[in-house]
């Protein structure tokens, strides 16, 4: 069954912040579009969000739907799916497109089980094959594996989409795009089993991981707290971020989730990648693979690391990072 | 063909998961610091391992002693140094178990499967197998019994709480020395840790002297009979202490069969990986080899143990086979991994080191040699 | 309080590095790999023991699984929970997460009612995070996934929630479908006794004609997607080894960041 009906973005907003992934799910819809000729529609909701539909527009919508209610203000997983499912029903868009982010990945699913539809979770590449199917490339296995998922017999096709995998269109606010308000439908008579009480969100100071130019990870190989230290000065130096594997935050070294880089956590390209004492396990490399020039550094000079490497050091950690330090004050 | 059980099987999984977790990733460090991991210890007997062949009436577990040797398989694997800790636990258990009245029954048993750690005292400056060269004493005085002597070469010296030692309390008609033992309760006065042993190898497992300095302990303390310790020590050592060396040897098989394979595979060498070589699949199939018949062996004697049948030659069989051929293992898989071999980085050092240790625990590769001589000749 | 946690056999990832794609059949190379219970999902067991030692409760698994996954669930019986449930049919192959939570759900109905459905927010395999929610609409429960901690207050239950760089709070009545994740807990390892135990605990099997469901609902015929073709991603550079001793190694790396021009 082809693709019959606009595709949808869901942007994704954060206390009335569009987060970067809207703008992405725009660029990969722009592209899809070209092929399909149907109009790229962003859905925004939220409450006091009357800015955003412009923000959308610049960054590549042609329509944006705005749902401005008060019940909307947090997300909420039960309450926005009602309101989207209603919305879908009655504009039958042909793909919508989804954050893989933790609600919104939460959401798509439950939109996809109420419209009865299939869903392909973090997708990694979307495009039209010859038979002009749309084709959603998921990873399994830990990113050891790429899969195809086809949508063959229900519509929408549904995807959610991990940030940092699409390139942005640039802002462009001469855009011109149409603005459709819709009311929150369903909710009137909706009460939720459930009772959103608070939202706890910590701001994050340094270079974000995805927006850093170079990108220092550590691995469980750095051995210590002590090290790490030395690591996150490094990346102050350089004016780089600090980037972590699942060995290295279960340890409690780097500072949390939001530095977790890979198949559970986020897909970087920097213009370079060093890492220090990484095993090279495919879940974490999946992360840095369109990265710029890629280091490693690990004490096995056999390690499988280097596999994935465009240069190798086999080093002690310990040992190479002061030095390194030493090297680049030196270099100011 | 060996055959495990759904139940063994599931078992080793659920063991070699702990390992994995608990063990593997401090493995070196135990070796490093050479002390014994006292809370993994008490890790252990929660789940189970510590009074694993213990009746469920005494809090045990009620398996047997291939399970026993499934587990000190899969802490050896990793640490054959703890699992010497763990297996020396057993001896005292079992002593107590096989050759204590009801009574001490109750009183160590449901301890000793609950984290409280035994230790046996059995060598003496003077030898190990030569129970009666022994010196240590033991006396009757009031009601009491008075312990003196000096035990060395004992694994878990300096952590056991309970101590089952095997002194001398006087001679039979014919003038030989009766050999009698005893259980010294956790605090006993004069019950003390002495020097402490620097080994080659089986680090993390304590071993040094057990001190006994007028050590009083009540009559209901004793072992069996007056008389019975050579029984008991020898009962103990031949059957449980050298089928668990020889799983800890099995583990040490294990282990260099595992890494000498992911080196081999790994290593890449005139750009081809090194297995690709004749001589390195040679020592390959030694390996798997030399694994795979201490596997057979230790497991068909542990199998007869817990048959309740005679098994001190098989076990002895087995603890001679899988501790020397751990120890050509262990030689050949750093002769595969050439410079990375030696250096400390790979854990095949150690597991040479632990494999040389082996040999003199529960009785050197002569010993079990005229033990398996004498049983063939006889 | 009756408790159900839904469980995923699943290759076991410690050895997910080893999965390779056979280049002639396209299929997956995995025939070596031993199963395991789904990592999420031994937290969800964990909740589900904790809440069962906390307020009592019967505690029951269940999972949609080939045959050969009795011993894998048995792990989850030796870790303390009192039944299994295997739904187990030819017909329920190759089933996507609609056609798993659908089978799941049915398996579910016929056992009768829970206060709480448990199961792992993400499966390491497939990883699409999918079942909690949409098992959640086919029970008809409120649903919430990447649940972090689970506390009661007389009969209400408050779940915190994963989000980027924090949580959410939520309070609610049971019944209720929760995907755990790994922050909830650290699950216990098993016992030798569990593993004993566990030998004689009631382990039901159910296939196709058991549940009340026809055989299009079900597997391949009743998902909503299809799989397509499989590869491994292209991630293999050719390396070049800088040596020396460690200050020419730290120049050389210096050199590679000047010409990146991350370093002026």
């Amino acid at each position: 069954m082809k693709i019959n009906g606009e595709i949808w973005i869901v942007a994704e907003q954060v206390k009335g912040n569009l987060k970067e992934v809207s703008y992405e799910l725009l660029g990969k819809a722009k592209e899809l579009a070209v092929k399909d000729g149907f109009p790229v529609t962003a859905v925004v909701m939220g409450s006091g969000i009357g800015a955003l539909p412009a923000d959308l527009i610049a960054h590549g919508a042609d329509k944006v739907i705005l749902i401005d209610a008060p019940r909307l203000l947090l997300y909420q997983n039960d309450i926005y799916a009602l309101v989207l499912e209603n919305l879908i029903r009655k504009y039958s868009p042909g793909i919508v497109l989804f954050s893989a982010s933790y609600s919104c990945s939460e959401l798509s699913a439950t939109v996809g089980a109420k419209l009865r539809t299939g869903v392909a979770a973090h997708s990694i590449d979307l495009y039209y094959n010859e038979q002009g199917e749309l084709v959603q490339v998921v990873p399994a296995f830990g990113g050891r594996v790429l899969g195809e998922i086809f949508c063959p017999l229900t519509r929408p096709i549904i995807a959610s989409i991990k940030p940092g995998v699409f390139k942005k269109q640039a802002k462009d606010t001469a855009r011109q795009g149409e603005i459709i308000e819709e009311p929150a439908a369903g909710l009137e008579h909706y009460q939720s089993p459930l009772k959103a009480v608070t939202v706890v969100q910590e701001h994050l100071s340094g270079v974000p991981l995805e927006d850093a130019e170079i990108v220092l990870a550590g691995g469980w190989g750095v051995g210590s707290a002590e090290v790490w230290q030395l690591l996150e000065k490094l990346a102050q130096s350089l004016h780089g971020a600090v980037g972590c594997t699942r060995p290295a935050l279960d340890e409690g070294w780097a500072k949390g989730e939001h530095e977790l880089i890979g198949v559970s956590g986020k897909t970087i390209r920097p213009k370079v990648y060093i890492g220090f004492g990484i095993s090279g396990a495919t879940h974490h490399v999946v992360g840095i693979k369109d990265s710029g020039v890629v280091i490693n550094v690990n004490n096995d000079p056999n390690s499988p690391v280097f596999q994935i490497s465009d240069y190798g050091v086999a080093a002690d950690v310990k040992e190479l990072l002061p030095k390194l330090l030493e090297k680049i004050e030196e270099a100011k | 063909m060996l055959k495990f059980s759904e139940q063994q099987e599931q078992l080793r999984k659920v063991v070699r998961d702990f390992v994995e977790k608990e063990i593997a990733t401090i493995a070196s460090k135990i070796d490093q610091e050479d002390t014994c991991p006292v809370e993994l210890l008490r890790m252990t007997a929660q789940l189970g391992y510590n009074g694993v062949f213990v009746p469920e009436c005494y809090q045990g577990v009620g398996l047997g002693y291939t399970e026993r040797a499934i587990i000190l398989e899969e802490i050896a694997r990793h640490s054959a140094g703890f699992a010497l800790a763990l297996m020396t636990h057993h001896l005292g258990v079992y002593a107590i178990l096989t050759w204590g009245n009801e009574e001490q029954k109750q009183k160590y048993l449901p301890k000793l499967c609950s984290g409280s750690i035994a230790g046996l005292a059995v060598t003496e400056p003077g030898g190990g197998s030569d129970f009666a060269g022994m010196k240590s004493t033991g006396e009757l005085v009031d009601g009491y019994w008075v312990l003196n002597g000096r035990k060395c070469f004992i694994t878990n010296s300096h952590c056991a709480d309970i101590n089952i030692v095997v002194v001398r309390t006087g001679e039979d008609e014919k003038g030989r020395p009766r050999m009698s033992v005893f259980v010294i309760d956790e605090n006993t006065p004069g019950c003390k840790p002495g020097r402490k042993e620097k080994k080659t190898g089986l680090k993390g497992s304590d071993m040094g002297d057990v001190i006994l300095d007028n050590v009083k302990v009540p009559a209901s303390n004793l072992i069996g009979k007056p008389g019975d310790g050579a029984k008991i020590g020898l009962g103990t050592i031949s059957e449980v202490g050298r089928s668990g060396m020889a799983a800890i040897g099995l583990g040490i098989l294990r282990a260099c069969l595992e890494d000498s394979v992911k080196f081999a595979k790994e290593r890449i060498i005139y750009g081809r990986p090194l297995a690709k070589l004749t001589n390195i699949q040679f020592i390959i199939a030694q390996n798997r080899t030399d694994y795979e018949a201490g596997r057979l062996l230790t497991y068909n004697a542990v199998g007869i143990k817990d048959a309740g049948l005679p098994c001190v030659p098989e076990i002895s069989i087995a603890k001679y086979f899988t501790t020397e051929a751990a120890i050509n293992t262990a030689k050949r898989t750093i002769d595969l991994m050439g410079g990375y071999g030696v250096i400390c980085d790979y854990p095949v050092d150690r597991y040479l080191r632990d494999a040389v240790a082996s040999i003199p625990s529960g009785g050197t590769s002569y010993v079990m040699q005229i033990i398996i001589a004498g049983s063939a000749l006889s | 309080m009756n408790i159900a946690v839904c469980v995923k056999p699943v290759p076991d990832p410690k050895f997910y590095d080893k999965i390779t794609i056979n280049p002639e059949t396209k299929l997956l190379e995995r025939n070596k790999i031993p199963m395991a219970i789904n990592p999420s999902d031994k937290n969800a067991i964990e909740a589900a023991m904790r809440l069962k030692e906390l307020l009592g409760a019967k505690v029951i698994l269940i999972s949609m699984a080939p045959p050969e996954a009795k011993e894998v669930l048995k792990e989850g019986l030796a870790m303390g929970i009192d039944e299994a449930y295997l739904l187990s049919d030819r017909a329920f192959a190759g089933a996507d997460t609609y056609a798993t939570a659908k089978t799941l759900a049915a398996g579910l109905n016929k056992i009768g009612l829970f206060d709480l459905i448990l199961t792992g927010s993400e499966s390491v395999d497939g990883g699409t995070s999918h079942v909690p929610s949409q098992l959640g609409e086919m029970m008809g429960m409120p649903h919430l996934n990447h649940v972090m901690a689970v506390e009661t207050e007389g009969d209400i239950l408050k779940i915190k929630t994963k989000i980027e760089n924090g949580y959410m709070l939520y309070e609610g009545l049971p019944p209720m479908v929760l995907g755990v994740s790994k922050e909830i807990n650290t699950p216990r390892y098993v016992s030798l006794m569990g593993v004993v135990k566990a030998q004689g605990k009631p382990f039901t099997v159910w296939g196709l004609n058991d549940l009340q469901l026809n055989a299009d609902d079900v597997g391949l015929a009743g998902s909503l997607t299809q799989p397509g073709s499989l590869r491994t991603p292209p991630i293999d550079r050719k390396v070049e080894m800088l040596d020396g001793d460690i200050e020419e190694k730290a120049e050389k790396i210096l050199k590679i960041l000047y010409a990146a021009g991350v370093l002026n």
